[in-house]
């Protein structure tokens, strides 16, 4: 039923950003320079090639996000909860983006150029779907099509390791980030990671929510009360935790630990949009296919 | 009492101790029992679940125990020793800063040099710990070790290295997991390997600390008849205190800050009926390890599932406060704080003259860090265009800074009088640290307050810890040293509360971290003409009330002889002073010391008329924030130091001065 507008806007859409992708050698030159405070929306905007030019906390950005790189030339604003105005006000943005997280700098930032406000993390909302909705709209706001495509793409990828992970031992999965030899954190359904595990068709092992993020540190006894489950480690973690964690007695007597049911992936930004869902997709179907074969 | 006297004391008091030590012994034994009992069963296919459940028993379960029963005698002895040694009642890892000290070695060490973390997280450790009690103490030895001076001394390194590790932990981002659980001491155990390392330590600090029997029991004289009695008096204190540190910092690297157990195992053990250095040595331990066995059980027996209810840390933290208030009566300090308050070094003569040169120095200040800042190109005068660009950023922060810091210096002035005490302040007296607690309650309660919500849950906190704190103070006539150890207590039970919810790892951790420590980058017109408003509104009143801070330093008898009635000028004089805490602790953070800095130097300026004296701590405070705020947007650009922090690495040093000097303060 509702196939069919859809489609009539979407082929419109696409036609327009043809369009766009045409001349977009010449839109690169007055491209709007944009600015923002929310990492989500961070790796948004380097994904669909918008020019950011300053945004928060790029160092840390650089080692738990990894991806999409930050080009040199964007300034870095400091920390999120502390940015610094002046920097942002020296850098000259046309636009801000803001997220929820940050409302109390939009009074302050609109002295600087218009702000924006978009909100991916909402208490009781799909992460997935308001992470598409962004996209797309930034997309749209900047008239670059590659948020379009950036949400399709990632689609047809989840929709294929959906048919790939139907084939495997659809155990379910647990997605945790350590945090010392004897707590993690977990990323319930309502998480990022957990709405990506439920588009490839994985259960996931934590079965409570856990308020769009990760829960409160839980203690490493709780692994043993799921003992059918694949455990995948996200990092970063302490170094010195990993190594007293998997020495342990009670580590090696878990059931996923002796039947090899443990993948350590790549770092990513647990309060990401779309480009850390894609990672973690791609880093998961990589890691179970890689432990399945050895 | 009286009549009990005449009864055959020793056996009275071996019967009381047996008691209670079978008391203790049955309801540890009833808890674990009740742990075993109700332990969360492993899901799924019965034999795997069977294996787990048997190795959850043995190297979970098990090495919890041990390591709670372990670790609250290490706490103990250290506690005892500590006491013993400094002569002084309530002294313990905490009090003294060791945990504290401990704690920002290891975050510093993992932050910066994982490699040397990772090498030894114990001589870390120790060394944090030893460099905290050493300054602690270095503050209080002109005082002879005063156990007051040593109690706040103790406790402001501790706000000053806790703050360090706060920074650090929002620098690094919400990844900082393991230093949040960290910071309020959880016991889980994967393995035995805490135990073994710390069961040989506990040991060996047992066993030299009988070989140490005879000169403990000497040091608790004083020092003369100590030194009579042909003990080494330096080295043997010295090697005790190493002792107790190296304990309590073993402890803080296996399994973080435990908080007060050392404080409350001795102060029972002796409520129980143990006199005697050795009755106490022995008792102190055994008492350490049953009540931190017991809060463990307690923690794990009311979470659900696997899961604790709070981090035992936190939960024994909560005994600290109210342990606190029990003690006081206990502590004499032998070198009066209060007695030379009013001692004023020398005298201006011109008094308004130099209040007119404040306040230029103030005007001249504004307008440099109104101009003045780095931009991406190296310095700049801001001027034109982007002066009135960025008018808007730069403004209400200052306004905010300097206003907080005018209401600091002002409440800091209202509590010196008051108490007649020169080194009371908000942040000594507790009041700072009670706002916290509010805005604690206020985030439980709400989730997200919004900023006037918080404000005014604060307001409230930080009202609720003054007049506890003037109740408790009103019952021993409100004697100067009294107050500063209730506000030590209260402090530490507010802080316990707030360590409860920052351990929660989410995002109401972030914003109670956030304000501690105290940043005002995000102020814009609410929170400049909150500063504004209440800066005129609370001021104002006071100096309608000359009078009443003139005569109250001279003490409740003398105040009242002259016709003033001392209570109710008190509370009024309480409730202005609450109010200007909490609005600046808003804005720039409990931790700042300006309260103390501000009127401290007015004083020591040569101001003597109460009025003087306020418009110069009020004149000073201001000056004292902008310049700390201009710096922490500078000092790392495009990074920014919290505010409050900085201050308070200012302020810190400024009381290590006060204290270092020989003449009374």
């Amino acid at each position: 039923m509702s196939g069919v507008p859809q489609l009539t806007r979407r082929t419109m859409l696409s036609g327009t950003a043809a369009l766009f992708a045409a001349t977009s050698v010449r839109a690169q030159a007055t491209a709007p320079r944009v600015a923002t405070l929310d990492w989500a929306l961070l790796e948004t905007l380097l994904a669909i090639g918008a020019n950011v030019v300053a945004a928060t906390e790029l160092r840390q950005f650089a080692q738990i996000a990894v991806k999409p790189e930050v080009p040199e030339t964007t300034v870095d604003l400091g920390l999120r909860g502390t940015p610094n105005f002046e920097a942002l006000r020296f850098s000259r943005p046309n636009l801000i983006f803001n997220s929820n997280f940050y409302t109390w700098a939009d009074d302050l930032m609109g002295r600087i150029a218009p702000v924006e406000s978009h909100a991916i993390y909402k208490l009781g909302e799909s992460p997935y779907a308001l992470a598409e909705r962004v996209t797309l709209a930034i997309g749209e706001r900047l008239r670059l099509p590659a948020g379009r495509r950036l949400i399709e793409d990632l689609s047809v990828r989840l929709d294929r390791y959906r048919l790939r992970f139907a084939e495997s031992d659809r155990r379910p999965v647990l997605p945790i980030n350590l945090g010392d030899a004897r707590h993690y954190r977990v990323f319930g359904s309502d998480s990022m990671f957990g709405e990506v595990l439920n588009r490839v068709g994985l259960a996931n092992a934590w079965t409570g929510a856990t308020s769009y993020s990760a829960t409160a540190p839980v203690g490493i006894e709780t692994l043993a009360s799921m003992p059918d489950a694949w455990i995948v480690l996200i990092p970063p973690h302490p170094a010195d935790a990993y190594r007293a964690l998997t020495g342990s007695a009670f580590w090696k007597a878990l059931p996923a630990v002796r039947e090899d049911r443990v993948v350590t992936i790549g770092s990513i930004n647990p309060y990401g949009a779309l480009p850390a869902a894609s990672r973690f997709a791609d880093f998961l179907a990589e890691g179970l296919i890689r432990v399945r074969n050895g | 009492m009286s009549a009990m006297v005449n009864l055959p004391m020793p056996m009275r008091r071996l019967r009381t101790s047996l008691l209670a030590a079978v008391l203790f012994g049955i309801a540890c034994a009833g808890a674990f029992a009740l742990l075993l009992m109700l332990r969360p069963r492993v899901p799924g296919d019965v034999a795997a679940a069977e294996v787990l459940d048997t190795v959850l028993l043995w190297n979970s379960l098990m090495p919890r125990a041990a390591i709670a029963l372990i670790c609250g005698a290490a706490l103990g002895l250290a506690g005892v020793l500590l006491q013993r040694v400094l002569r002084n009642p309530i002294a313990d890892a905490s009090t003294l800063g060791i945990a504290s000290g401990a704690q920002l070695a290891l975050t510093l060490g993992l932050s910066f040099s994982p490699l040397l973390a990772d090498f030894s997280r114990e001589l870390v450790a120790f060394a944090g710990g030893f460099i905290a009690v050493a300054i602690v103490l270095a503050l209080s030895w002109r005082r002879g070790l005063d156990p007051v001076t040593i109690a706040i001394s103790g406790m402001i390194v501790s706000l000053i290295a806790a703050s360090l590790s706060v920074t650090l932990v929002l620098a690094r981002g919400e990844y900082a997991l393991s230093i949040h659980i960290w910071g309020a001491g959880a016991l889980n155990q994967q393995d035995w390997n805490g135990v073994i390392s710390l069961a040989p330590r506990l040991a060996i600090g047992g066993a030299v600390a009988f070989l140490l029997l005879r000169p403990l029991n000497v040091l608790a004289l004083d020092d003369s008849s100590a030194r009579s009695l042909g003990v080494a008096l330096h080295s043997a204190r010295f090697g005790i205190l190493v002792l107790a540190v190296w304990l309590s910092a073993s402890v803080t690297a296996t399994v973080g800050i435990i908080g007060f157990v050392g404080l409350a195992a001795p102060a029972i053990a002796r409520l129980c009926g143990a006199r005697t250095t050795g009755h106490v040595i022995v008792a102190a331990p055994l008492t350490g390890a049953a009540i931190l066995f017991l809060a463990d059980c307690l923690t794990q027996l009311l979470g659900s599932g696997f899961s604790d209810l709070v981090p035992t840390g936190a939960a024994t933290a909560l005994l600290g406060g109210p342990l606190l208030l029990v003690l006081l009566p206990g502590v004499r300090s032998f070198s009066d704080v209060t007695a030379n308050a009013d001692a004023v070094l020398r005298h201006l003569r011109r008094p308004i003259a130099a209040l007119a040169t404040l306040a230029f120095s103030l005007t001249l200040v504004l307008a440099v860090v109104l101009i003045l800042g780095p931009t991406d190109d190296g310095w700049d005068l801001a001027g034109g265009t982007l002066f009135t660009d960025l008018l808007p950023f730069r403004l209400p922060r200052i306004i905010a800074a300097g206003g907080a810091g005018a209401m600091l210096g002002a409440a800091g002035f209202i509590m010196q009088r008051v108490t007649g005490n020169p080194i009371a302040s908000p942040e000594v007296l507790g009041v700072s640290t009670g706002g916290g607690a509010g805005l604690t309650m206020a985030l439980m309660l709400f989730g997200f307050p919004s900023p006037p919500v918080m404000l005014f849950s604060m307001a409230l906190g930080a009202l609720a810890a003054f007049l506890v704190m003037i109740a408790i103070a009103a019952r021993s006539v409100f004697s100067g040293e009294r107050l500063l150890l209730a506000g030590i207590a209260i402090s530490a039970f507010s802080m316990a509360i707030v360590s409860m919810v920052l351990a929660q790892g989410d995002m109401r951790s972030y914003i109670l971290l956030t304000w501690i420590s105290g940043s005002t980058n995000r102020a814009g017109s609410f929170e400049a003409w909150t500063a504004l408003i209440s800066l005129i509104v609370l001021t104002a009143p006071l100096f309608l009330m000359m009078r009443w801070l003139s005569i109250l330093p001279l003490g409740p008898n003398l105040s009242r002889s002259v016709g003033l009635r001392v209570l109710p000028s008190r509370l009024l004089l309480a409730v202005i002073a609450a109010l200007m805490t909490a609005i600046s602790s808003f804005l720039v953070g409990p931790l700042s010391l300006t309260g103390l800095i501000a009127p401290h130097l007015a004083r020591l300026i040569g101001f003597q008329k109460p009025y003087h004296q306020l418009v110069a701590a009020i004149l000073i405070g201001a000056g004292v924030l902008m310049v700390a705020d201009w710096l922490s947007r500078i000092i790392i650009y495009p990074y920014q130091v919290p505010v409050g922090l900085f201050a308070a690495l200012i302020g810190g040093p400024y009381l290590l001065w006060l204290f270092g000097r020989k003449t009374s303060i």
